[in-house]
This record gives C-alpha cells, structure tokens and sequence, in this order.
C-alpha cells in the first residue's frame, strides 16, 4: 500500500467510501442475542460487527474489588484476534483494551443507579468479532443496548460516535483507513437526555472551535444512532398493550 | 394510553413517586423499560431486577452451610440466609428451597424463614419482572399452569420457578411463552388455548422440536 | 435470560423416558446452523450455532516463521476463548484447562484429516504461511467440542488465500482460496445417569460421568478424546463409533452447503 496522507481521503468532498463528511456508516442493532446474558445485543456499524452482554448485578469478586457504598462497573472490552485485515492479533487485553475498559466503564458507571447494589458488581462484556475503526464509540453504543435490556435501572440510555479531521475537515464516524491517516480523531459518548459528554478522548491536532464543531456533530448523529438504539430495543417487545 | 417507555424517558414533568423511576430538576423519569399508562398514572416494568420484601416467597438453591447458617443461592444481588433453627426439614446443599422473606438487613442480606425443601425437578430462571403475569392476578395463570401440565408449580418473586412431574417440558413452554407474549393482552386466553390443546391429546408429546 | 437448573433425579428420571429438553432421543442433535463468511475481515469465518450453544470461527493466514523441525512447512495453529459473557461460570484470563483441551480437539480432528496441507505453505527459507484459527464461544449450552469443529472446518474451507509479493502480504482483491481437501467433524457423546446421550447440552454436561469425542472423515477416525472422571466399556465405545459414522454423514452434509459446496 502506497504511504497515504489525509489529504488523499477526501475527494471532490466525498470521502473514499462516498459519505458526505457529516454523515454515518450504516447501523444496525439487534437486542437479546446471548442467552445466557441478563441483557445483550449485537451491532453492526459499518464493517465492524461486535457483540455486548451484561451480567449482574452480582457479588463483588475479588472481595477488594468491590465497594460497600455502591455497585462497581466492570467493562471489559476486547478485540477477537481474527477481528483485523491486518495480521492476526493477540485474544485478550493489550495496554489499548486495557484503557479503553476503564474508560467504558466509567461511561456507564455515570448512568447506573451504582447506589441501589452496595457491594456488587455489573460486568459488561464488549467483544469486537470484526473492527473497521471507531469501535470503541459503536462498542458503547451497543453495550447501552445491552444494559436497557438487563434491567438493571439506570439513568438514560448513552450512544458513542467518533468525529475525525481529515485536513481541515472535520469528518463524523471514520472507518479504519480513515482513522489511520486523518490529522485527528476524537470518540464521544454523550448521555441525550442532557447532552452531557461521559467520554471524551482526542488524538491529533485540533483547534478549540473544531473541539466544540466536532462535539455538535456528534450530538446531532446522536439523534439517528439513539433511535436506531430505541428501535432495536422496540423491536423486542412489537405491539404494546399491556 | 399505554405507551412503551424506554430508561431515561420523562413520564411526567412533576414529580411523582412511583417505582422504578427518578426525579430529577423537578420532573419523574423511568430507570427501566416498562410500560406508562398515564391515566392511571401506573408504570409496569417490562424488564427489572427484584427487589425484596418482607413475606414474598422465593426459591433459591442452598450454597453452602455453617455456623448454624444457610447461605441460599437466589439468582440476585442479594444473598438469602436461613438460619438452621428455623428449617424443620434436612437440607443439604443443592436442595432447592422456597422460603418467605422476612428482612432485607442492612448488608444486603434476605433473611428468610419457614424454608420448605422441593425435591427433583428442575428451576427455571426468568426475569423477575415477568413473574407477576406468571402468578397472573388472583395466582389464576400459575393455576392454570399447573392444571394444564399436571406438574407442580412453585413461583419465586426473585424470577426463580420450580417445575416438578407433570409435563414440565409444556409447563416450561408455556412460562416462556408467558414472559415473551407478557404485554401483549389477552394473554391468560392463549396460554389456556396452548395449554387446553395439549393436555386433550391422548400421551402428549411434548418433543415438537426439530432434529439434525 | 431463559436458563435453567435441572437436579440429577429430573435428568434420570427424564432420560429413562427417552426425554430431552428440546429434541427427541438420547441419540439426536439439536439444531444446527452453519453460516460463513460472516466475519469478512478474517480470511475465512463461521458462525455455528447447536441449540443454544453459539460459536463463531475465525481464521487468519500470516507471514510467519517456520517450526524449527520443519522449516518447509506452514505452521497451523488452533485457539479456544470461552469468553467470559457466554456463562457465568467463565471468567476472564489465560485458557483455562478446559478451553486448552477443547482447542487441542479440534486441532488434532483439523491435523489428522489432512485438511490443510502445510508443505503447500512454504514461502521462502525462513518463511512459511501461519494459518491461525480462533474459536470464540458466545453463548455456552454444552458440547463445545461439536460446536468448535463444525464452526474451524467451515471457515478453513471458505478461507481466502493471501499473496506474498515483494514483501507485503495481499490480503485483497483477486484471491484464490485456501486449498482445503476432506472435511473433519465430530460426535460428542456423554455418559449420563448411565444413559449414553449424543450432543449434551449444558445441563446433561453438569451430570455427565464421561464425555466421548468422536471426530472422524467419510472412512476413518481422526482424532478422539475420553474426557470426565467416569469410564466406558469397548462396546459402548465400538456402538457411539457406529452412531459416529452414522450422524457425521449429516453434519458433513452441512458443512457443504456452507462452504458452498
């Protein structure tokens, strides 16, 4: 492969895969699909294709890992090692997995009602069978999912995206190669009812307008990504009259 | 009108205290999925975890046993006990047990009493919202049940139920059945019709399961 | 969330009536479905589903460096991760025991049918092709072993075959695929309550005193594995061989259609 630089990713202003700069990968989501899971669902956005379960609530295990306050979160997210074009990966959690957990974690320990199971824990599993970048925002996404469907109470249901820069583009949702050669890349996760961010992550180069540009544009896709989200959980359930 | 709510959803913008549900800035929002009916200001979880009360039966299966103590197994956060004194039958750890709460203690603790043994069988687990439409009002479904299948029926409020003799594989059917088809009415008529087709058959089978 | 705990005397009292959950006789299979190509990054993929017993296969083809006492031949190398949201019971970590023994089932099944010829994948003195296959269990309902083989096979024999030019490894475009010859499944049986049952699922695995895998091609065995404390006699042995040779014409049947074939 020819060394790419960012400018070569936008053309006539598509980008490679004819998007429009604004716009996302196809998502879809289908809810309930681990059995064996008090809640789950599986998301396909773009080409990545990743599966999310939750578990618990349930007794803190180790006994120090728990908090006799309040529930603990345990997110564990990984890369399934045939999941990459590229060469085969390690099964497990590198130092970039391993970061990403704590930071998930985190996201949902903002809307869980933590306090209504002192010294438990809730796991959530987020594993990518297949990844094309921005896997972590669409492993979120559908790890929300996946925790509405449990029943475990929380607080609202959060969605992720990713806005990049390619040149002086700002770019909604990059796949891989994208992701590879843009000047920046920063994932969100934001919690709709009040627009608030619970994740935030930036790499690159970027100026403090193209910061809040980039946060409006992932607010306003949130609006497509939360009602494919309520749509998936909607299905479940068809006609409603109780 | 009954409208499907979604966690995080307003369902008022006073507020109200019911359950399953937060009040913040002044207005009620739901914490599960469940169904509003907002004449009757009433909202039924479709999906939840359970919360103990005092007198609700459980099921559990006992874990481990000491100090005159019966730790028991209740599929949920929290962990039930039965203290030794109380149980009249043996039990011995594995035995599935239907007991009554009688606390929740302050260390998320169930302590239970007037354990009863279940032997054989098997237990299923479903989601403890649903387990009032396996009950169904005046315990009419979980009647139901048991007439249609000749099995007995034992319901946990902790979404632990006990199957034993009978057709537990028509009873286990028709549980599931319940907990899919829970919202949508009508459902004790189709549950009997499911029930009611079946047990007419000469030898039920209840095997309608594909083979490789 | 649709489980169940089930006590032996059920079981035993069930198997004696020739009951099971979900399908009819001691010696049948649940459903089965096979789908490849589900994971188009991977060489080749397959998602394998038994009753609720869900897995998926994944197989990547790397540059790598040839074992030491074979330094013509590709290496092939098979790995099983019970990832920890498919029970309760799984936590996460290194292999556990049980998932070492089940990718070294399918590993040995794959090997002894000849599946992959690995003197085909010599690419230059100190570079061979690495064929590297991942069985990933998303949802555990027993019988991981029948699962794992179906789910390794199907995605070997739908694999591409990368390029080695100049360096770089081609993983696009205008590729062949991965030449394969016979097809490898399994029979898993289990010993339970002294009822010999074929494809346990979770529940009968809990009870199970032995655990039997069978994996064979049209003609021969290629690979067995006695597992569990309890024992069986040569004809109980010689008899699950017969249902073995028997059943497998089926699942061989599938795996065909699913490889397109």
């Amino acid at each position: 492969m020819s060394k790419k630089e960012s400018k070569d990713l936008m053309i006539d202003g598509k980008r490679l895969d004819g998007r429009n700069p604004d716009e996302l990968r196809s998502i879809s989501i289908k809810a309930n699909v681990i059995k064996n899971a008090m809640g789950s669902a599986y998301i396909e956005w773009g080409m990545n294709k990743i599966v999310s379960a939750v578990y618990g609530p349930s007794e803190a295990l180790p006994k120090h890992t728990g908090d006799s306050e309040k529930a603990t979160i345990k997110c564990r997210y990984t890369m399934a090692p045939f999941s990459s074009l590229e060469e085969h990966g390690r099964p497990g959690m590198n130092r970039r997995a391993v970061e990403i957990s704590k930071v998930t974690s985190e996201v949902f320990s903002n809307i869980v009602l933590l306090e209504k199971f002192p010294g438990n824990e809730i796991d959530i599993y987020i594993e990518v069978l297949q990844g094309d970048g921005g896997t972590r925002a669409a492993g979120i996404t559908c790890a929300a999912v996946a925790l509405a469907m449990s029943g475990i109470p929380i607080r609202d249901i959060p969605f992720a995206v990713s806005v990049g820069k390619i040149g002086r583009t700002l770019v909604l949702d990059m796949n891989k190669i994208e992701d590879n050669y843009s000047d920046a890349d920063v994932p969100m996760a934001i919690n709709p009812r009040n627009g608030e961010l619970t994740l935030l992550q930036m790499d690159g180069i970027l100026t403090g307008e193209e910061l809040s540009r980039a946060i409006e544009m992932a607010r306003h896709a949130g609006e497509t990504i939360s009602r494919i989200q309520r749509n998936a959980i909607g299905e479940q359930y068809g006609q409603i009259d109780a | 009108m009954k409208k499907l709510i979604m966690p995080g959803d307003i369902l008022l913008s006073r507020p109200i205290r019911i359950e399953h549900t937060i009040v913040e800035n002044g207005k009620t929002y739901a914490t599960v999925l469940g169904v509003f009916d907002d004449e009757k200001t009433s909202f039924i979880p479709l999906e939840g975890l359970w919360y103990p009360r005092p007198n609700e039966t459980v099921i559990g299966i006992i874990e481990e046993s000491k100090l005159n103590v019966y730790t028991v197994n209740l599929n949920a956060p929290y962990k039930g006990i039965i203290i030794s004194k109380y149980a009249r039958d043996p039990i011995v750890n594995g035995d599935v047990v239907e007991a009554y709460v009688k606390e929740l203690d302050k260390t998320g603790t169930v302590v239970l009493t007037r354990p009863r043994v279940l032997h054989g069988g098997k237990v299923l687990y479903i989601k403890p919202a649903k387990i009032p439409r396996i009950i169904g009002s005046n315990n009419t479904m979980a009647m139901q049940l048991s007439a249609g299948t000749k099995s007995s029926v034992a319901v946990g409020m902790n979404g632990m139920i006990w199957l034993h003799g009978g057709d537990t594989d028509l009873a286990t059917e028709a549980i599931f059945k319940i907990t899919r088809e829970a919202h949508i009415s009508g459902l004790t008529d189709r549950i009997g019709k499911m029930l009611g087709a079946s047990s007419a058959e000469a030898q039920p089978s209840p095997e309608a399961h594909r083979e490789a | 969330m649709h489980v169940s705990t089930i006590t032996e005397e059920y079981i035993r009292d069930r198997l004696l009536r020739g009951l099971r959950e979900g399908r009819k006789g001691l010696l049948s299979y649940r459903g089965i479905s096979i789908i490849t190509g589900t994971m188009p990054n991977a060489e080749g993929s397959a998602e394998v589903s038994i009753g609720d017993t869900k897995v998926v296969a994944g197989v990547k083809i790397d540059v790598a460096e040839p074992m030491r006492d074979t330094p013509e031949e590709g290496t092939l190398t098979t790995a099983a991760e019970l990832l920890p949201m498919a029970s309760e019971s799984y936590d996460p970590g290194p292999p556990s025991p049980e998932a070492v023994e089940i990718s070294r089932v399918i590993d040995r099944g794959i090997r002894a049918a000849g599946i992959v010829d690995t003197e085909k994948l010599f690419i230059e003195p100190e570079k061979v092709w690495g064929v590297y296959i991942d069985v990933y269990v998303l949802n555990y309902d027993g019988n991981l072993f029948d699962a794992g083989t179906l789910a390794a096979t199907s995605a070997l024999l739908t694999s591409r075959m990368p390029k080695y030019e100049n360096g770089a490894v081609i993983r696009e475009g205008d590729l062949g695929r991965l030449e394969t010859k016979n097809i490898v499944t399994s029979c898993t049986f289990a010993k339970v309550s002294n009822n010999i049952i074929l494809d346990p699922d979770g529940n009968e695995e809990l009870f199970a005193g032995a655990r039997l895998t069978v994996a064979n091609d049209e003609n021969y065995l290629r690979a067995m594995q006695k597992g569990i404390s309890g024992s069986f006699t040569a004809k109980e042995i010689g008899s699950m061989v017969d249902i073995t040779f028997e059943r497998s014409k089926d699942l061989r049947k599938l795996v065909k259609n699913a490889a397109g074939e």
